[in-house]
């Protein structure tokens, strides 16, 4: 019996013995012919709309690269980590993709409060994080310098809060706001301030400033004074499932004036609202009658039925400026890091992007304001980020 | 406080009233409070949003089937989690980690089903609001008022004046005793999980209608847990009404102190209440099982 169990156990042994070694030889294989870039979006959970895209986006670019004959002969492999929309989760993906798949660049979160929770750590190692944290925490410290790995490719939302209060009052002609916001979310803090000053400074007023909770779900209550005091505009800059909410309770109120809302307005907010969305404006990365997009949606269209929105151009654009990296200064982290900092002039789906060293966001990056007629999105106008 | 904040604490607490009575009739009768109630909430939901949205259902077919999916997954979950051990008398522990379990596997079935994301009930109403002079109601808060309203009636009626209602209190008050009485026990309890699977579903469709629909709905059922202590755990006349208050007393804290201090007053509140009137507005007093 003892000497079945010994052949039992050695057996296994040299089969374990040999698994491992094939699958190290695999890797080694493997590891010469791909470059291997990470991806940490939502995939699941509540922004799992925006992670989606983002990632799709970004495929969308690594294909088109590989198709072309990929990077000096090696093609890009992505790999996808779903963060849930938990910071914990987020973390745990970081350090599994710089420890154990040594990604050589990776293709960061739309979610300022996940980039925020992955910042910090992002220090100890040495691969950029490409995302789309509009937050300025994200990319700097207390102190002012910058995290030396985070990089943002969209506006900062210092930008963007400007953009939309000067449109309002400019444009629309609005000269008293009512402010909404949900104060556990990073990303909605941070567009309030830019939007309340640029306001003030063109001399409206903000009549009513409340905010809520992640899991807030009625806003009549925090939306009645503003709505009294016939505010000329509501601005929130939410999530989409806030925004919807706040959209159809302050219709519900009766509220028939303008809904200021950042980037969570784009399609597909549209058809998720449900009802007509005139009235709404919103802020978008790109011009949607560009004919370079628009065969890019056509094709997306065609080939996986799906309807893209602008965080998949962002994503694309991200997975863009990574070939080009490897392709200008080959695939050393640090080097491409040092490439990214200094990016200049790159031609992406969402505007020329030139990289400001000293914020770690995008300087002098166009964007576009956008309305709804019923639930048709309809650009109105190209705005300078600066 | 204005009339416009009234009329939303009271819309509030109309949903809350549902959550909470359905919540405390399980109590009532088998002396557990049903954690799974929850989920069978969102399931009852998204029963609703698939006929609503996928089939071009109207209002009052989406709300009449939903309720009876709810009955039926009440009556499913009383098969699957409780029945053995009500059968075996088993230790009061069980009751709460089988209730907690069940909205766990609810939760998770419907995640898997639709996946993490939000879904939006279609309009049903062409005008959203209703104008009297200043103030302004929305549909969809008025009609959760008055179906709340007649679901509770219709609640009461049934356990006051017929003969399944006898039942069920008599099952509430002495379930041996009942059954020596010749009440059949084990159908009283089926009838009861399936009128308060039924009340979740149509409560549920009520908050994916006015709060959008996602797999965690059913954590609003935390509310309806508050509502019952307040009134008085295991009455229903006490559900209702720690339902209103709650509902008018977040209204106004939502108000007066702003949407961050509003829940921590709220369960401070909760505690006031199970440190000087354990038995709640009403004065029921039932002793939990877990």
């Amino acid at each position: 019996m003892k000497i079945i169990v010994k052949k039992c156990v050695t057996v296994f042994f040299c089969a374990l013995v040999a698994t491992l070694g094939l699958s190290a030889q695999g890797n080694a294989e493997k590891s010469d012919s791909e470059i291997v870039i990470g991806c940490i979006q939502d995939t699941t959970g509540p922004t799992s709309t925006m992670g989606k895209m983002v990632e799709e986006g970004a495929l969308y670019a690594i294909d088109e690269v590989n198709a072309a004959g990929g990077i000096n002969g090696k093609t890009i492999k992505m790999i996808t980590y779903d963060t849930k929309g938990d910071v914990n989760e987020a973390i745990n993906a970081y350090t599994r993709a710089v420890s154990t798949d040594k990604v050589k660049a990776i293709i960061g979160p739309p979610i300022a409060n996940i980039a925020l929770a992955i910042a910090p750590i992002s220090e100890k190692y040495s691969v950029p994080i490409i995302g789309l944290g509009v937050d300025p925490k994200c990319q700097q410290k207390t102190d002012g310098t910058t995290y030396k790995n985070m990089f943002c490719l969209q506006p900062s939302t210092i930008s963007q809060g400007t953009i939309m209060a000067d449109y309002a009052i400019k444009e629309r002609g609005c000269k008293t706001f009512g402010i909404i916001y949900n104060e556990s979310n990073a990303y909605s803090v941070s567009l309030v301030d830019p939007f309340l000053n640029a306001a003030e400074k063109a001399g409206a007023t903000i009549v009513d400033k409340v905010s809520y909770n992640a899991n807030d779900k009625d806003f009549k209550t925090l939306l009645n004074d503003m709505i009294s005091a016939k505010v000329d505009a509501i601005y929130s800059p939410g999530y989409t499932q806030e925004i919807i909410l706040i959209t159809q309770q302050a219709r519900a109120l009766g509220y028939k004036g303008d809904l200021i809302f950042g980037l969570d307005a784009c399609p597909p907010f549209n058809t998720l609202l449900g009802e007509d969305a005139d009235g709404i404006y919103f802020i978008n990365n790109y011009d949607a009658s560009d004919p370079k997009l628009v065969s890019i949606i056509n094709d997306m269209k065609q080939k996986k039925n799906l309807d893209i929105t602008n965080k998949f151009f962002l994503g694309y654009d991200i997975g863009k400026v990574i070939a080009q990296s490897f392709t200008e200064v080959g695939t050393d982290s640090k080097a491409v890091r040092d490439y990214i900092e200094h990016l200049t002039n790159f031609k992406g789906m969402t505007g020329d992007i030139t990289i400001d060293p000293a914020t770690h966001f995008p300087t002098g990056l166009k964007m576009v304001m956008y309305t709804y007629k019923g639930t048709t999105p309809v650009m109105l106008e190209h705005y300078s980020a600066d | 406080m204005s009339l416009q904040i009234i009329i939303n604490g009271l819309a509030l607490g109309s949903v809350y009233a549902l959550i909470a009575t359905g919540f405390a009739l399980i109590f009532n009768v088998l002396k557990f409070s049903n954690f799974a109630h929850g989920a069978m909430m969102t399931c009852g939901a998204f029963v609703g949003y698939f006929l609503a949205a996928g089939k071009g259902f109207g209002l009052f077919p989406t709300i009449l089937i939903s309720m009876i999916a709810g009955g039926v997954i009440g009556i499913g979950g009383e098969f699957i989690a409780f029945k053995r051990i009500i059968a075996n008398h088993s230790s009061h522990i069980y009751f709460f980690v089988s209730s907690i379990t069940l909205g766990t596997l609810l939760e998770g079935i419907v995640t898997l089903k639709v996946g993490a994301n939000f879904y939006n009930y279609p309009r049903f109403f062409k005008v959203a609001t209703i104008n009297i002079g200043n103030i302004i109601i929305s549909k969809s808060d008025a009609m959760m008022f008055c179906f709340s309203t007649m679901a509770l009636l219709l609640l009461w009626y049934i356990i006051r004046y017929t003969k399944q209602g006898r039942a069920i209190r008599s099952v509430s008050f002495d379930r041996d005793t009942a059954s020596l009485m010749g009440i059949n026990v084990e159908s009283v309890i089926l009838i009861t999980f399936f009128v308060s699977g039924a009340l979740a579903g149509l409560a549920g469709v009520f908050l994916g209608i006015n709060y959008t629909l996602y797999p965690t709905l059913g954590s609003l059922v935390v509310k309806g847990f508050i509502a019952s202590v307040i009134g008085g755990l295991g009455s229903l006349p006490g559900a209702i009404i720690g339902a209103v208050f709650l509902g008018l007393l977040e209204t106004l804290l939502i108000h007066t102190v702003g949407s961050g201090y509003a829940p921590a007053l709220t369960f401070s509140v909760m505690l006031i209440f199970l440190l000087v009137r354990p038995q709640g507005i009403s004065g029921s007093n039932i002793q939990e099982k877990a």
